[in-house]
């Protein structure tokens, strides 16, 4: 287990920031860094305290620890009253505790105050996903992209959800609106190429294939792109029967191709070439 | 005829690994010992003796599933083992059904080629540090359907299983379990989880050592009468 014990105050508060910007939320390690370390000294970090609190509240209500979140949304409210980011803690907090109604009703009212308040916009949309509401919170996602379309994260979500129903060719136009928004992000090419080859048939294979290839030209070392790089050559040749075509040659060449990377890298990371029998086998049943 | 037998490693993986992510769903294939089975027969007996955990994301996607798939067939082929099932646990706390689990067109081709085949459902409400019940559901394949499996039919290999598991899950383990997902970020891992099975070896011997000694403390009262 991770060992946090010899850290000072300021120490641990550089580790949670650390976390903080790099979306990490392990609760439960922070939890006991607050209990354990900084509650004696929040006071030292002058205006960065809050956003500590709020990454605080946030990790005691993963825990359970509806209580003591509570608290410290009390210490807020006092220093800000009528905060709408206050608010949106209280409404947190009744989501843990699956008064779903109450929540919703709770962030209706930040709405209302404030039209462009995204994030308790998106919150809607948890609490239809947390109640079970797969097309609720589709159609609600989809009328919240509509007013805030450079939402990347919200484009994830609802790619996400759409993949959950099987709807892969909404779910691939929420790729392709990822890959406008990032497209030097070899992840949201990969994502595409994954939800193309998905689907199957011949022109989806091509599809794949050029988005796995691009994946590859931006992160040569992405493993899932040249695994299915590997898939979807070897699906091509059993489309191209012909064996002359220049199609045919072309996708034995990248299955080759993608068969020879994935063994260097297993080399490269002294692990066992599990991977390179496997895709033997898959080429001798072609 | 139907009784399932679950070993401990199995279902201290497949545990483990529900633990490890438990804001996503999770998936894994389970492996039933290959003597004694008889190819496409129903409702066999199983020995369920490992588990391979598979992802904890992009569930919906094909290739990764595909690659898995293969590479574990092959394997399972050299250790005289069968693909004899399928686990799930639900992204949603409440959700504890097949209907809503993920990769179940996975789980349907399993049961295609191995009709006996099992479908094990974490039920996440169950999930505690303290298990005082397994928190599964198994399901067997009939008629183009998982069905419940009557629990009596459901045995564990080793005793204190549940005390084993409960002594893993507040250990922290699952924070060294390896799925595939975790394999594909970094090669260097083992998504065969060797150094866990250690572990429960280790734990199920020094199980098996207590239980003699109580055996032999019982008889020893006996005599005494």
């Amino acid at each position: 287990m991770d060992t946090y014990d010899d850290l000072s105050p300021n120490e641990v508060n550089d580790l949670l920031r650390k976390w903080r910007e790099n979306n990490e939320r392990k609760s439960s390690d922070v939890v006991s860094l607050w209990m354990n370390v900084l509650q004696a000294h929040s006071n030292k970090f002058g205006n960065e305290k809050y956003v500590l609190l709020e990454q605080i509240i946030y990790a005691m209500l993963d825990c359970h620890l509806y209580g003591l979140a509570k608290g410290l949304i009390y210490v807020l409210s006092l220093e800000f009253p009528r905060s709408l980011r206050v608010m949106r803690y209280k409404a947190a907090a009744l989501e843990a505790e699956e008064k779903y109604d109450e929540a919703l009703n709770v962030l209706d009212v930040i709405i209302n105050a404030d039209e462009t308040n995204a994030p308790a916009r998106k919150r809607r949309v948890a609490v239809l996903k947390a109640q079970g509401l797969i097309h609720e919170a589709i159609k609600e996602l989809a009328d919240y992209l509509k007013k805030f379309m450079s939402d990347v994260e919200a484009w994830q979500e609802l790619c996400e959800l759409y993949l959950q129903v099987q709807e892969y060719s909404r779910a691939a136009f929420c790729a392709e609106e990822l890959i406008l928004h990032q497209p030097h992000n070899h992840l949201m090419h990969q994502r595409l190429a994954d939800i193309r080859y998905t689907m199957g048939g011949i022109e989806n294979m091509e599809l794949a294939k050029t988005y796995y290839c691009q994946t590859l030209k931006l992160n040569p070392d992405n493993l899932r792109a040249l695994l299915g790089l590997f898939l979807v050559a070897n699906n091509l040749l059993g489309q191209y029967k012909s064996s002359g075509s220049s199609k045919r040659k072309e996708a034995w060449k990248l299955s080759q191709w993608a068969q020879s990377r994935v063994t260097a890298k297993q080399r490269e990371a002294k692990a066992k070439l599990g991977l390179t029998d496997m895709m033997l086998s898959l080429s001798l049943a072609e | 005829m139907g009784e399932v037998t679950l070993e401990t490693i199995a279902y201290a993986k497949l545990m483990l690994h529900a633990a490890k992510y438990p804001s996503c769903a999770v998936t894994g294939i389970l492996l039933a010992d290959g003597t004694n089975i008889r190819d496409g027969a129903k409702n066999q007996d199983l020995n369920i003796v490992d588990a391979i955990p598979l992802f904890h994301h992009s569930h919906y996607l094909s290739p990764m599933a595909e690659i898995a798939l293969t590479q574990i067939d092959t394997m399972a082929q050299a250790d005289n083992r069968v693909i004899a099932g399928y686990y799930a646990a639900c992204e949603n706390f409440r959700d504890n059904t097949v209907e809503k689990c993920p990769g179940q067109k996975i789980a349907e081709k399993i049961a295609e080629l191995f009709p006996s085949a099992v479908f094990i459902v974490i039920d996440n409400k169950k999930v505690m540090k303290h298990l005082d019940s397994p928190a599964i559901k198994v399901h067997s394949y009939n008629e183009g359907k998982w069905k419940p499996k009557e629990t009596s039919n459901i045995l564990y290999q080793q005793s204190y299983v549940l005390e084993t598991v409960s002594y893993l899950l507040q250990a922290l383990v699952y924070k060294d379990l390896v799925d595939f997902d975790n394999y594909l970020d970094d090669l260097t891992l083992d998504w065969t989880n060797l150094g866990i099975e250690k572990v429960i070896a280790s734990i199920n011997a020094s199980n098996s050592i207590e239980r003699e000694y109580i055996e032999e403390r019982v008889s020893d009262k006996e005599n005494d009468y």
